[in-house]
């Protein structure tokens, strides 16, 4: 004990210590209020000892993060995920890099919300503040005994630096919002522990509402990043590849999209008071599940986010029974006491299809993990296994048609129950849109018949739902329009992944530097090599010539990273109206060379190119480059060369630059009109002869063209706002009843 | 249709799409196998093994890549041909793990997918997929 502790840095490790003091006071002051004898005084203290917990914990992530800008290397985590060429931000992005951190950002997240949720819990309070400490002193615990802390023996002069895949400014967004949306589903689930275990039934929906649909908005937001970031950096081709990693926020977020509506149902008719429970409880213990997939080491062979065990499993399994128990506890125990209306609803009207949307996303989510879970699914069976993204695409396919199907007619159906013929009526607007845009499809490209039929619903959806924001924003302004807007978006993003992701056109290609090639109807060339500026990454400049007369140039960037000499790929990506083109480089091949040496007006072959050494000149800075040479400074040597293909020539002026302080050389390679590139590989000055290097690089691109990717992201953005109207509005009507 | 009926058509169509998901399952399923069981080639697997120094090289008239891989644990090697352009950073792999199906007449592993495992600081590995 005392030699480990020997290796805490201690201000760190107390911060943690006291937050485990105190959220265990908080823990015994909230239980305290609630036993009879305990009363009145016990939850003012509760409340302060939560407040002391969570100043704690935000001491201790800023402590971290401090320790980080400072590289403090003598901190083990500080060592291994920092280092000195790292600039501040990515510096400070270290601190979500590695599990230890994930879990402390997690915590630091849910120790300030729950700052704010006393509050809204009414008479309650206890009980709910109760489970949610409850909840965050799980994650607590692992870091406790997992302790960021832990100092090495030995200070290294610089750290092991960052991942090179997570130098990227989306790294320094997405993850942080990402573990706001985690922490955020232990809201609604204590909100219905809490329910479940005070027997107070009535108003916990209402309450946790907000919560639900911030926690959804949030959670959709670090999901669109992440998708930003897969598809414009990482090169992977997609927004979206069904790795476990995704999918384990992918699955809290469906979760929480059924919570939502049923909350909502609850609230305002009374509906779904059960199952609510049960959604609640699903949404929290998936992020639990999800964190125990892609943390324990499982899915090792199987991501490509791979995390390797940490030995933290079993404290992941632990805390997965004791909140499944918990909760299966409190639901077979109390749940048959909460109050049901009977259904008598009608099948044409709108509880019912609310119900059937709901059952259709939870089979959805329920395939999804069954899916994500393959590897630990198999694990019995002979041989482990996965499943790859065609089976996940197969088999939401019909999912998302019948998605699309009830979303279209939600707007129209009353809860009283419609006459079939009164619904067709008020759609006729919208069907002949959904009509005309599958027509434009059939001509486009769309031929199979389920995906017409897919663009027809898609297309109804958004059209319907429009009509319906439309109409409820003229009767009332933007009050009741939010969840309609929300679901226009669901419509756009479906015609979006159908186009981008069912009808785009990927080849892989190999271009000589310099000469053109034809990819489909536009023609490609590989124009000349881009050197590192600044921040800038090397990089490679393509000019694009399409059939219609457009030309543009496309810049993707290969290049190794200084410190591990992995090769780093980042797409580069133009868009239009219609769709993306998209580049990313695969593989770059140096080529087959040639040398020769050439005294000055002297001439060599090599192949059928012709070299001819015309002059070089000495430059330097100030000017006097001889008087610059015979001090030592930094000289450029500017050669023209001269090169001549089947009776055609050109002059180039390949640079040998040259520092004798430092000995460093830069002889960047000039590209050639005919093809191949020019460099000056040394020079002798003693009889004024050159090396020149010939080569003929090959650059491997992968070129796709996304039709209507665009739509994903304007989609998701209106789902977003959409929802955030909502809960603007519902924020609103909860302060005026206060 | 009264609610009865509702309720058993619901059930049918539960029923039935859990068959196709179970279906969809099965036939995506890319199980993990030794070698030996690979060769049998009846079904789409993956393989996984280190990456015999040198026996990488690719022909570009086929736009084809082809390597060796020997399990770490049995010293078994297996030959694989991978359509498809050389990774980056293919021949610092610690591991490789190639998704496809054992051609028998040519006697080889024709891979479709190819996961590349390389030391990397990111919690011990990073893996990157190509397709």
């Amino acid at each position: 004990m005392l030699d480990s502790l020997a290796q805490l840095y201690l201000p760190g490790a107390l911060t943690l210590w006291c937050a485990l003091f105190f959220s265990l006071m908080a823990l015994w002051g909230y239980a305290h209020s609630l036993s009879p004898a305990g009363a009145a005084a016990s939850l003012p203290f509760a409340r302060r000892a939560y407040a002391f917990f969570a100043m704690s914990v935000v001491l201790c992530g800023l402590l971290m993060t401090l320790l980080l800008a400072l590289r403090d290397f003598r901190i083990e985590y500080v060592f291994q995920y920092s280092g000195l060429d790292l600039p501040m931000h990515y510096q400070i992005a270290a601190l979500w890099a590695g599990q230890k951190g994930s879990f402390l950002i997690w915590l630091f997240w849910g120790a300030l919300l729950g700052l704010l949720i006393g509050r809204t819990a009414g008479k309650n309070e206890p009980a709910v503040m109760g489970i949610y400490t409850l909840t965050l002193l799980g994650i607590l615990f692992i870091l406790v005994r997992e302790n960021p802390f832990v100092m090495l023996r030995e200070t290294p002069l610089d750290g092991e630096g960052l991942n090179p895949l997570l130098q990227d400014d989306w790294m320094v967004i997405h993850p942080p919002i990402m573990f706001i949306g985690y922490a955020a589903t232990a809201i609604p689930f204590a909100f219905a522990m809490a329910s479940l275990w005070r027997r107070q039934y009535d108003d916990w929906a209402a309450r946790s509402f907000p919560w639900a649909l911030g926690g959804f908005l949030v959670l959709g937001s670090a999901i669109l990043l992440g998708g930003y970031w897969a598809y414009e950096t990482l090169g992977w081709g997609g927004y979206w590849g069904w790795d476990p990693v995704e999918n384990a926020s992918l699955i809290p977020w469906l979760f929480g999209t059924v919570l939502i509506h049923g909350l909502h149902m609850e609230r305002t008719r009374g509906r779904f008071r059960r199952i609510n429970y049960v959604l609640a409880t699903l949404g929290y213990l998936s992020v639990l599940y999800g964190t125990f997939l892609t943390r324990s080491g499982v899915l090792a062979d199987f991501s490509v986010h791979s995390f390797v065990d940490l030995g933290i499993s079993g404290w992941l399994i632990g805390l997965m029974v004791f909140f499944a128990g918990l909760s299966i506890f409190l639901l077979a125990t109390r749940l048959k006491e909460v109050p049901t209306e009977a259904n008598e609803d009608p099948f044409l009207s709108r509880g019912t299809f609310l119900v059937l949307a709901a059952i259709t996303i939870l089979i959805s989510t329920a395939v999804i993990t069954a899916g994500t879970s393959a590897p630990l699914l198999t694990r019995f069976m002979e041989n482990p296994g996965q499943v790859g993204p065609s089976f996940y695409n197969r088999v939401n396919l019909p999912i998302a048609l019948l998605i699309a199907l009830l979303l279209a007619a939600v707007p129209y159906l009353s809860w009283k129950g419609n006459e079939p013929r009164e619904i067709l009526q008020k759609m006729i607007g919208p069907l002949g849109f959904a009509a005309v845009l599958s027509v434009a499809a059939g001509i486009w490209a769309v031929r199979e018949p389920i995906h017409l039929l897919f663009v027809f619903l898609s297309g109804l959806a958004l059209a319907t739902n429009a009509h319906k924001t439309f109409t409820k924003y003229r009767a009332g302004g933007l009050r009741a329009a939010g969840g309609y807007l929300a679901h226009v978006g669901v419509g756009i993003i479906l015609l979006g992944i159908l186009a981008s992701s069912g009808y785009d056109e990927s080849t892989k290609v190999t271009l000589e530097l310099g000469k053109p090639r034809q990819v489909g109807d536009a023609t490609l060339t590989f124009q000349r090599f881009l050197p590192r500026v600044g921040r800038e990454k090397e990089g490679m400049e393509i000019r694009v010539q399409q059939a219609g007369g457009k030309e543009f140039l496309v810049r993707p960037r290969m290049f190794t990273n200084d410190r591990t000499r992995q090769v780093m790929v980042n797409p580069d990506i133009r868009n239009f109206l219609l769709q993306d083109f998209y580049v990313s480089p695969i593989e770059l091949d140096p080529g087959e060379s040639a040398e020769v040496a050439l005294a000055q007006g002297t001439s060599s072959r090599i192949g059928d190119r012709e070299f001819r050494f015309d002059s070089f000149e000495l430059q330097a800075e100030g000017g006097n480059a001889m008087a610059a040479m015979a001090a030592g400074k930094p000289i450029n040597i500017v050669t023209r060369v001269t090169v001549t293909q089947e009776g055609k020539s050109e002059t180039v002026q390949p640079v040998y630059a040259f520092n004798p302080a430092t000995g460093e050389v830069s002889n960047p390679m000039v590209a050639l009109a005919s093809g191949g590139t020019l460099s000056v590989g040394g020079i002798v000055p003693m009889n004024g002869t050159v090396q020149l290097l010939f080569n003929k690089p090959l650059l491997s691109i992968d070129v796709t063209r996304k039709p209507l990717i665009q739509l994903v992201w304007y989609g998701f953005y209106v789902v977003l706002i959409g929802g955030t109207i909502a809960l603007v509005f519902r924020l609103r009507e909860m302060q005026r009843r206060e | 249709m009264n609610k009865k009926g509702y309720y058993l058509l619901g059930a049918t169509l539960l029923l039935a799409f859990a068959g196709f998901s179970a279906t969809a399952f099965k036939e995506t399923l890319t199980p993990y196998v030794p070698y030996e069981m690979a060769r049998k080639g009846d079904r789409v697997v993956q393989v996984a093994g280190a990456l015999e120094k040198g026996s990488s090289s690719y022909v570009a008239q086929e736009e084809s890549l082809y390597f060796t891989l020997q399990d770490p644990k049995t010293k078994e090697n297996m030959d694989v041909r991978y359509k498809g352009l050389k990774p980056a950073n293919f021949e610092d792999a610690i591991s490789i793990v190639a998704i496809g199906r054992y051609d028998e007449t040519a006697r080889k592993f024709e891979a479709d997918k190819l996961l590349v495992k390389c030391p990397s600081k990111y919690q011990g590995a990073e893996v990157k997929t190509y397709s």
